[in-house]
């Protein structure tokens, strides 16, 4: 398992959140606006990507559909992370039956079909960012959890983890100390991988026509709605398609391997 | 023995398999809004008292949960899924109509991801950074990282709008089983290989691959009759995340190029909050999931000629 991040990698990522960011907060038109004098321009100087069957600006709603990804990545980053923490050290150091059932509970989650939860739990809360990044969470876990256990595994056998224990520290205050910076290159892989699943997820149910709010611009409802123009206005359909695509690629890139959204 | 693991295999599958269905029996009850009134407010009638209850009887919703959910459990396993909420139709012959394209999208995609992936994770065992290995390294990046609808629309796109090989939804075999099929397909065919070729490569430098070679074998037969075994065993121990990629794959390609399979239903009923076509699609995905992952390991037990407790130390 080579799990490291590449310099390049992070260069990428951090350029795509921050347009990610800026264009969650800035669009050069309203991205609601209708204007069925101007439906189905091609590209022009005051329309970037042109307008779809309703006048509206599609560079604007592209960017306005950063904001729904960019919420789920640090929901699903933030959770996933502490719990992985969490779980990792308890599978570690806790009793033998918890930390077998911790240890089977990752491996089960791994096996979770994510898109089929997030549907199914769509069904339950409403279709929205809480169903998403529920589904997303309940598995991507498991990775941070079973990767830090076997970081603490080899860590304690190290001379400096010992001496760190007898030196008096206690447990947390060592692994404060000596697992989390060994522990960063490995959970900034993870991190990338997931925030390219948690954008993959959120499109994906759009995709499906279960996006929160179809009003709202989002990648995946955008192709939803803009799918029977494939053939006759294939840009349309196009821009959010390589908009997701590119997104996904750059951020999962941050890292070697990881698991796949799905 | 044999009739032991047997018997075992069974009750692992089965007893996962209920504790599945029962949490997601559980999960599905607690959640506020009443089934009936659900239904009422589809079919848009207006509801007197006696028929809600009378509803709620023949659906056995006055009973107890674990009463409903031993209800629930001998209508499904006697094929008799409920009543769907947004149709009114049986959820079972709704499904099986439907079951079919999706099984058959399903398990085309891994069998082929299986097939492709083996073959090239071999060639990439055998030359390091070689074109083999390289392909299968980018297809596990693909795999791993695009969208598989934007893999789909660009693919319908291309081949429909572009090249004009296919008539769109026009329902010919081609659109229906052989696009959505490679689809799924594609997505899996990387991760297959890189683990079929780190069992291989591990092979490649083992000492016993000297002596092979030593004996004369050709170092591709070599390494194929000397690796499988722990290829095999290594694909079957990580295969896990692509039993789980094969069901939203399937629903993903089924919706690009509309194939009416049970995504479709599937979708339309958590539109609608259709609770019974929801709950039997559940059993289903579970069944195939714990059985998959119950057979993995239950091969690569039998592959595996090393005793467990010294597989659990490695």
């Amino acid at each position: 398992m080579r799990r490291t991040i590449t310099p390049s990698g992070i260069v990428g990522a951090v350029l795509i959140a921050t347009l990610m960011l800026i264009g969650a907060m800035w669009q050069p038109l309203d991205p609601h606006a209708v204007d069925l004098q101007a439906t189905l321009q091609p590209p022009s100087f005051d329309h970037w990507l042109g307008t779809d069957h309703l006048g509206r600006d599609v560079a604007s709603r592209l960017l306005a559909g950063a904001q729904p990804s960019l919420l789920a990545i640090l929901i699903v980053l933030i959770s996933s992370l502490g719990i992985g923490l969490a779980a990792g050290i308890a599978i570690c150091f806790g009793p033998p039956g918890l930390s077998a059932f911790l240890r089977w509970l990752a491996e089960t989650a791994l096996a979770l079909p994510t898109l089929i939860s997030a549907l199914l739990l769509s069904a339950l809360f409403g279709a929205g960012l809480v169903a998403i990044s529920a589904a997303l969470i309940a598995s991507t876990w498991a990775p941070y959890a079973l990767s830090m256990a076997a970081l603490l595994e080899r860590l304690r056998s190290e001379a400096y983890w010992q001496a760190s224990l007898a030196l008096g520290s206690d447990t947390l205050g060592a692994v404060r100390r000596h697992l989390i910076p060994n522990a960063w290159p490995m959970m900034g892989a993870l991190a990338g991988a997931d925030a390219g699943r948690a954008v993959i997820l959120v499109a994906s149910l759009g995709f499906l026509g279960l996006s929160a709010d179809t009003g709202r611009p989002e990648w995946g409802a955008m192709i939803h709605e803009y799918r029977i123009f494939l053939f006759s206005e294939p840009q349309l359909v196009l821009a959010p398609v390589f908009t997701t695509a590119l997104v996904a690629l750059v951020l999962n890139r941050a890292l070697d391997r990881g698991h796949r959204a799905g | 023995m044999t009739h032991l693991a047997a018997a075992r295999f069974v009750g692992i599958t089965g007893v996962s398999w209920l504790a599945a269905v029962a949490a997601s029996f559980l999960l599905i009850r607690l959640v506020p809004g009443d089934p009936v009134e659900v239904f009422i407010s589809h079919v848009n009638i207006r509801a007197t008292d006696e028929l809600i209850a009378a509803y709620r009887a023949q659906w056995g919703l006055d009973e107890s949960l674990p009463v409903q959910f031993i209800l629930w459990l001998q209508g499904f396993l006697s094929l008799d899924w409920g009543v769907s909420f947004e149709t009114g139709a049986p959820v079972s012959g709704e499904l099986f109509q439907r079951l079919g394209w999706s099984a058959a999208i399903g398990m085309g995609g891994i069998l082929t991801a299986l097939l492709l992936g083996s073959a090239l994770g071999f060639f990439a065992s055998i030359k390091a950074g070689g074109l083999a290995d390289n392909v299968s390294r980018a297809m596990a990046v693909a795999g791993q990282a695009l969208p598989a609808f934007a893999v789909g629309v660009v693919a319908l796109w291309v081949l429909a709008a572009e090249l004009r090989w296919i008539q769109p939804f026009a329902g010919g075999t081609v659109e229906r089983l052989v696009l959505p099929t490679a689809l799924v397909a594609f997505f899996s065919i990387g991760s297959v290989s890189r683990l079929v070729r780190a069992g291989f490569a591990e092979t490649t430098q083992a000492p016993y691959l000297r002596t092979a070679r030593a004996k004369g074998l050709p170092f591709r037969l070599a390494v194929w009759r000397h690796g499988r075994r722990r290829a095999a065993i290594g694909l079957l121990a990580g295969i896990a995340p692509d039993l789980a990629w094969i069901v939203g794959g399937t629903a993903i390609a089924e919706i690009v190029f509309g194939v009416p399979g049970l995504s479709e239903r599937v979708i339309d009923a958590v539109a609608a909050r259709d609770y019974p076509v929801l709950q039997a699609y559940i059993a289903l995905v579970a069944f195939w999931i714990i059985l998959g992952l119950q057979l993995c390991s239950a091969m690569r037990k039998a592959l595996d000629p090393r005793p467990s407790s010294a597989v659990a130390k490695a």
